[in-house]
């Protein structure tokens, strides 16, 4: 007998649960779920979608990927970016942010992670755009400007390959260390005094203390920041656009994001370019459940 | 329990605004322009609105209007409202119109180089037959070719586009020197050699400039063309591997080595007339639209800081090859086609085009204005380039943005190379150009 008003209680909560729910949950179909299941779709089609016919090709442009050496070039090229500005940008953050945390007033250190974050809420075609002609710009850029200082001759950066795919890992590293300096200042300064403190009596220096003692403790922190930059990395696109359109000497800088905009909307071939970027799904999902794997930490040290 | 039916009140409100926001905007009234419904374009006053799409600029934007303004007055009963959107999106937006049934303009402004992407699919109405007569009887062949598909025309031109036959010069720099204007080819080499000046990856004074993205090819067919040769080949491939092909592309080589000119414009995709309006380059290819950037861009004085004056020919006869130019097109899904080609129509009579082509420094796309006084009169500076259109042939069925990109890259390539092999590399680029580049439907019926 009583348990029939709490079966109406819980069937009540669900109803309001459902209800809140709802919205959110149609926001992500339609806006999310929907057009990766319609692109996927898309990919098995010629598609144009200004053509009065579209005809089903079956897994032909998955064929053409694995033939296509250009897309080769694009997966390697995305990869080796992740890679390097992924540790780039964690070895980074992860310095400025331990230095961040010793800072011994709490004004010094709003005041470098907002200098630092300031890149971030800047947009990247801009800053890309300055960066492009001001910095690395062949004549009156400033890495000109610097190599004139010492006697060396001005040089078309956009001419190298792996210089410019490297100027363009140091451009992502400036425009986006901001968020996870912010991010791993919150988790240094999270973790208990004490046990620095301990490691501190024992006998252990700075370097050792960081390296075994909090690193370890910022475990969740670090597991949550390389998954999502490496998952954004594999995304970039603003500055790839902006610096190599067209990829690049010899595609040395063609990237995944780029290719797929360049089949979409230069080629207009959409088909192909949906196959281009489940291939993109496909890398990015496996990477995070490697990453995910790796990188899984059951315990806590609250 | 009033916290949560303040909550779903909420939740549902939340639902409806979004599924507002999804909905169709048939009946809102917008300025969207088109649609397919019996009321798409009637204004309240009984108008019939036709919606005119173009890219931003200025000159352009304001010849459109004017030509719009004058159509109302012959026709009263319609409005054309003119929208532009910038370029680097433009194209874009128009894919998107085309492939949407209740959204989208009645006549767009198209570049031929992109047109093929649109013409390919089944979204445009084919041109009438009398503007069709008319293209057959007046309007020059190049500017037709990327209009074609399968014998029929899915665009009207509205300029003859040249990239080539014309320079900007820069004055000063000339009088400076005292240094006379080049009237042959090896004077334009020997004056190019002597002012040019190199530093490293950079020619900081540079002499005649043609390295860039649209100047290079143009420069570089029209120089096969003018020692006899030919490019496309009967089957319809192309092929630049040939003796006169080489030996264009070794001369082309030859100023990049000799340091009269360095690579920038072709990798930052800038033009290089801006150099000779900086003061950093004597002399630019480029087509005649450039000459109004020196005065509006850079505020200066035609005829003190610069002039535009004549490439001198490489070969012993006058020829070059042009790409088609922009035109207009009518999507298939207008609701107001008929509409939207009578103002079509009265935008190419000769006596109203020749005024856009004064407006915007376009070149005449028909014959019939080649001799027009009131064009000769009004544009003193481009006279010279009306004597050499009727020498040009159309670029060929390509997509030229993809023919570009390839040849240019062929081109950094032999100039980064010790060793060049210019006969491969041609080579190579022919068959990718033949394979990669050409319009997938075909011109003739």
């Amino acid at each position: 007998m009583c348990s029939l008003p709490f079966l109406e209680r819980g069937m009540k909560n669900n109803r309001f649960v459902a209800a809140v729910l709802l919205p959110s949950f149609l926001f992500l179909f339609i806006f999310s779920l929907f057009p990766v299941a319609y692109g996927l779709g898309i990919s098995f089609y010629d598609y144009n979608p200004a053509n009065s016919q579209n005809p089903f090709i079956g897994l032909d442009n998955y064929r053409r990927l694995i033939q296509d050496e250009v897309f080769r070039l694009s997966v390697k090229n995305t990869v080796l970016y992740c890679v390097v500005a992924v540790t780039g940008n964690i070895v980074v953050t992860l310095f400025l942010a331990e230095i961040i945390s010793v800072l011994p007033a709490r004004w010094m250190k709003t005041m470098f992670r907002t200098i630092l974050f300031i890149p971030c809420i800047a947009p990247m075609v801009g800053t890309s755009m300055v960066w492009k002609y001001g910095i690395f710009g062949t004549d009156g850029g400033v890495l000109n400007r610097i190599a004139g200082l010492f006697n060396i001759a001005p040089k078309n950066w956009f001419l190298t390959t792996w210089p410019m795919f490297f100027l363009i890992v140091v451009y992502t590293l400036w425009a986006d260390i901001g968020y996870n300096v912010v991010l791993f200042t919150a988790g240094l300064e999270g973790v208990p005094k004490e046990f620095d403190e301990a490691a501190a009596i024992d006998g252990a220096g700075p370097i050792r203390r960081f390296l075994w003692i909090k690193l370890p403790l910022i475990g969740r922190t670090f597991a949550f920041v390389a998954i999502m930059t490496m998952a954004n990395y594999f995304q970039m696109f603003a500055q790839f656009r902006v610096f190599v359109a067209n990829g690049g000497r010899n595609y040395s800088a063609m990237v995944l994001t780029n290719y797929i905009y360049k089949m979409s909307f230069d080629s207009f071939d959409m088909g192909y370019a949906s196959a281009v970027a489940a291939a993109l799904f496909v890398i990015v999902f496996i990477v995070a459940m490697i990453q995910n794997k790796m990188m899984r930490s059951d315990w806590s040290y609250e | 329990m009033k916290k949560r039916l303040i909550s779903v009140l909420l939740c549902t409100a939340m639902a409806a605004v979004l599924a507002a926001g999804c909905g169709s905007d048939a009946g809102s009234g917008g300025d969207t322009g088109s649609g397919n419904g019996d009321e798409k374009g009637e204004s309240s006053d009984g108008k019939t609105t036709l919606t005119f799409w173009c890219h931003e600029n200025e000159p352009w934007v304001k010849s459109y209007k004017e030509m719009a303004k004058k159509f109302e007055d012959a026709n009263p009963d319609y409005t054309v409202e003119v929208q532009d959107y910038p370029f680097k999106v433009y194209n874009d937006k128009i894919q998107t119109a085309l492939t949407s049934s209740t959204a989208g303009p009645d006549i767009v402004a198209v570049w031929g180089g992109t047109a093929p992407s649109f013409i390919e699919s089944d979204a445009l109405s084919e041109v009438p037959e009398d503007l069709v007569k008319e293209f057959e009887e007046d309007y020059m062949a190049p500017t037709l070719g990327i209009y074609q598909k399968e014998g029929k025309y899915y665009g009207v031109p509205m300029e003859f586009n040249l990239e080539y036959g014309g320079m900007i010069v820069n004055k000063k720099l000339f009088d400076d020197s005292e240094i006379a204007y080049p009237e042959t080819w090896e004077d334009l080499r020997k004056v190019s050699q002597e002012v040019s000046r190199k530093n490293g990856d950079i020619v900081e004074m540079k002499g005649f400039e043609m390295m860039d993205s649209d100047s290079l090819i143009c420069n570089y067919l029209a120089m096969i063309l003018q020692q006899g040769g030919q490019y496309l080949k009967d089957d319809g491939s192309v092929d630049f591997a040939t003796p006169e092909g080489v030996k264009a592309m070794e001369e082309v080589l030859d100023m990049y080595q000799k340091g009269e000119c360095d690579l920038e414009c072709l990798t930052s995709g800038e033009y290089c007339f801006n150099d000779v309006y900086q003061d950093k380059g004597y002399m630019a290819s480029v087509g005649s639209w450039a000459i109004g950037e020196g005065s509006g861009s850079y505020e200066l004085t035609y005829g003190e800081d610069y002039e535009y004056v004549p490439v001198p020919q490489y070969g012993d006869e006058m020829a070059f090859a042009s790409e088609t130019g922009w035109g207009i097109i009518i999507p298939e899904n207008g609701a107001n086609k008929e509409a939207a080609w009578e103002f079509v129509k009265f935008f190419s009579e000769p006596e109203n085009l020749v005024q856009h082509n004064i407006a915007c420094n376009q070149l005449p796309p028909r014959k019939s204005l080649l001799d027009s006084e009131e064009y000769k009169e009004a544009m003193p500076n481009i006279t010279f380039l009306l004597d050499i259109l009727p020498s040009g042939q159309w670029m060929g069925p390509y997509n030229t943005s993809d023919m570009r990109e390839i040849f240019n890259q062929t081109f950094i390539d032999l100039c980064q190379s010790d060793s060049p092999d210019v006969e491969g590399a041609l080579k190579d680029a022919s068959a990718k150009i033949t394979e990669g580049c050409q319009i997938s439907y075909s011109m003739g019926e």
